[in-house]
């Protein structure tokens, strides 16, 4: 590495004492420019402030709803003078939050990740509005599962995903089997299936969110009261281990050997089928089962299946009574406790729960409405789920409790493509005491 | 760096010592303000993006925040957890493992590729720009592309043929997801490791080579004594930022193997990245300073042992 610089200009350095000088003044204006620097963000954050307190910027992230949203919130401006809301649905949440500007009205779903903002108390109390009268308690309860602050209603539901057993009626039909209402019903029916040589039930483990969204939650879902283990965990905290009262390993071991008996009716390639292929195989017509919600018809419409699709609660059971059917929060509102502008979001919160424009998103999106009294859910493919929904029973699924931080989807992935049950939950069990024991709960 | 001062000091000691020069002399035999004009916006660029960030995620690293809303200051209680968590330990030891190994198989294989491109053959120019198109395309893109050939053509093809052990795909097992890892980070950043060999091959003189053809000397021979010592240096170049950078590999994990099967192949930067979107900000920002000492130890290390075998950077 040769010097650049000629030596010639350096030979007529000056004396040791001014160099030093010019250095120093070189480092103080350096330091001083980039205490400007710092100081940059929060006076652009005070010069915020002076917004329009009639504009609001309404975020929805869910990309498949996107020109819904659009249309709704053209609506909303045209039917009133006061308000304008501009609609936005690529912002990213937690970085809106950590810079000081989230959106002022959200709708977007409902997991571990909003149960955090809830937790750190960065959402407004939506108790009181009128809105939250109209839905239906055993709904809003769903939301207080994963989490509360000081007792404040800090989501409002607006849209119920129901998640059940997508199958080929036609394949159904042909091989006499009909639709199970008990486990062992289940087991017959793959191995049905499996003598005829259709794949029983179709497995995705590249997007590790499938696994633990169908095989994982539907099997747990029916065996674990996921509520009352999750507040009884958190309440053990860093005492949880294979052998303490509540354990991963004491409750969900039924569960586990259960996913294990149906490990042997997934498609052996499995481990490099991603979500696509999943959709893709499934509107071919040679799968009887997929484990996924109504999310996937979006999938597998654009392939047009030949056959008829339909949808049933997995049983667990011996007893069709014991059936319960997977939901999730889909679309869920807040107001950040930091907007300036919530009394304008309010009025545009109070658009979106009118019964014509709720019932309505819900009819068409094969999802169903969180509000007493909403009407029946007409589409063919979700009747085997409504009257579950109608009747609450639900549970929202297990792996959705479990904070981000413990890396629940790659096990239970591992634990699929290896069969190790006991591993999977004992490595639960210590990633929660761990975390219990470095965090507040 | 040393040649610069004991040419200062060699030169104002042969002219004649005085006070200082008049005032109106600084400014021209100082250096150029130029050089600070360059060097200002880029300092504070530096410090305002990566400095005050770091120093700021080291302070939060003693808290349990999470970007936003309350937090509570809980000291060392994210460091001391660290040691005893098993997913950060085996990504530290998956990522030593991978970096290691592919430092080394990189260097041959770049070797390799630049004396072939340095001797006389044909097509000489074209194959230069050919072996360098991997630099050119981004890692994630190659990454995913790869993570398709893995996972389904090598597969169909090995179904095809009958090879009974890749007809399930590579990426499955934590053996096969490493090898992939390393053949695709091997292949993307050759290019980068020929050029600088092909530069230091290209400088060795002719002369060098004749003096040892007089000597009656061997290819190997030839390699062995003429060649690697004198490209000892660009070795150690690529060596050091080699395994620096991969250290760091992120991009190409994440669509090769997303950390899969399980959590077996993550690597220490990856598990530092779901802390932005797990909401363990603070802790992973425990795990980035150890990280950085980590790399900070690797890498004086590694300028240790080269100034100890007498390599002239």
């Amino acid at each position: 590495m040769t010097d650049i610089v000629p030596a010639e200009s350096l030979s007529a350095a000056r004396p040791i004492g001014s160099s030093q000088v010019r250095r120093r003044t070189l480092l103080r204006s350096a330091g001083g420019l980039a205490a400007l620097g710092a100081l940059a963000p929060a006076l652009s954050a005070c010069g915020g402030a002076s917004d329009d307190a009639n504009a609001i910027r309404f975020e929805s992230m869910k990309s498949e709803t996107a020109p819904y949203f659009e249309q709704l919130i053209n609506d909303f401006n045209a039917s009133q003078k006061t308000v304008t809301a501009s609609h936005d649905s690529t912002s990213n949440l937690v970085a809106g939050f950590v810079r000081g500007t989230p959106p002022d009205l959200d709708c977007d779903n409902f997991d571990v990740q909003t149960a955090l903002f809830i937790t750190r108390g960065v959402l407004n109390d939506l108790g009181d509005l009128p809105e939250a009268g109209r839905v239906r308690d055993d709904i809003k309860e769903l939301a207080a599962q994963y989490g509360s602050y000081r007792g404040q209603t800090s989501v409002l539901p607006y849209s119920i995903t129901a998640a059940g057993v997508i199958y080929n009626a036609d394949l159904f039909a042909k091989y006499n089997v009909k639709v199970p209402t008990t486990w062992s019903e289940v087991i017959k029916a793959c191995e049905t299936f499996k003598a005829n040589n259709i794949t029983p039930i179709y497995a995705t483990y590249k997007d590790t969110w499938t696994v633990q969204q169908g095989l994982f939650d539907y099997v747990a879902g029916g065996l674990v009261d996921s509520a009352k283990f999750f507040t009884a965990l958190k309440a053990e905290g860093a005492d949880v281990s294979s052998s303490s009262s509540t354990s991963f390993t004491k409750t969900f071991t039924p569960a586990v050997e259960k996913m294990q008996k149906l490990r042997q009716y997934l498609n052996p390639d499995a481990a490099s089928r991603s979500y696509d292929d999943g959709n893709a195989a499934f509107a071919a017509g040679k799968v009887a089962m997929y484990f996924q919600g109504p999310w996937a018809f979006t999938g597998i419409d654009t392939l047009s299946p030949k056959f008829d699709v339909r949808t049933f609660p997995l049983p667990v059971t011996e007893d069709p009574a014991d059936t319960l059917v997977r939901v999730n929060l889909d679309l869920a509102c807040w107001i950040p406790r930091s907007s300036q502008k919530a009394a304008a979001a309010k009025t545009l919160l109070s658009f979106l729960f009118q019964d014509s424009v709720i019932n309505k998103y819900n009819q068409d999106n094969l999802a169903f409405s969180p509000l007493k009294n909403a009407p029946e859910v007409t589409d063919n493919r979700l009747a085997g789920l409504r009257s579950y929904v109608a009747a609450g029973k639900f549970y929202q699924g297990a792996g959705g409790y479990i904070p981000l931080t413990i890396p629940a989807r790659s096990y239970i992935q591992g634990f699929f493509i290896s069969g190790n049950g006991p591993e999977l939950l004992n490595k639960l069990d210590t990633d929660w005491a761990r975390l219990a024991r470095r965090t507040e709960t | 760096m040393a040649t610069l001062s004991t040419t200062t000091v060699e030169n104002s000691a042969t002219r004649a010592p005085h006070q200082g020069p008049p005032p109106s002399e600084n400014k021209r035999r100082g250096v150029p303000r130029a050089y600070y004009v360059m060097l200002i916006p880029v300092l504070v660029i530096f410090t305002g993006f990566i400095i005050v960030p770091a120093l700021l995620g080291f302070g939060y690293s003693f808290t349990d925040y999470v970007g936003y809303g309350s937090f509570h200051v809980i000291g060392l209680l994210n460091y001391a957890t660290i040691f005893s968590d098993p997913n950060i330990l085996q990504s530290y030891a998956f990522t030593l493992v991978f970096a290691l190994v592919t430092t080394i198989l990189v260097n041959l294989v770049a070797m390799a590729i630049a004396l072939g491109l340095a001797s006389r053959i044909r097509l000489k120019i074209a194959l230069r720009g050919i072996f360098f198109i991997p630099m050119v395309i981004s890692g994630l893109v190659i990454a995913y592309v790869f993570n398709y050939l893995f996972s389904t053509s090598l597969p169909a093809i090995a179904t095809a043929v009958g090879f009974a052990p890749l007809e399930t795909s590579v990426l499955t097992t934590q053996a096969g997801g490493f090898v992939a890892i390393v053949l695709v980070s091997i292949w993307q950043a050759a290019p980068g490791a020929i050029i600088i060999y092909l530069a230091g091959l290209l400088a060795i003189p002719e002369d060098v080579y004749e003096a040892g053809a007089l000597d009656g000397a061997t290819s190997w021979k030839r390699f062995r004594h003429l060649t690697l010592p004198l490209v000892a240096g660009y070795l150690v170049i690529n060596t050091i930022l080699g395994f620096k950078g991969f250290l760091n590999s992120y991009e190409i994990v994440v669509a090769l193997t997303s950390g899969g099967p399980g959590t077996s192949t993550m690597t220490v930067a990856m598990t530092i990245f779901t802390g932005f979107t797990s909401g363990d900000y603070a802790y992973q920002m425990a795990n980035a300073f150890i990280f950085f000492l980590v790399a900070v130890f690797f890498s004086l290390a590694q300028l240790r042992l080269i100034r100890t075998r007498g390599v002239s950077l």
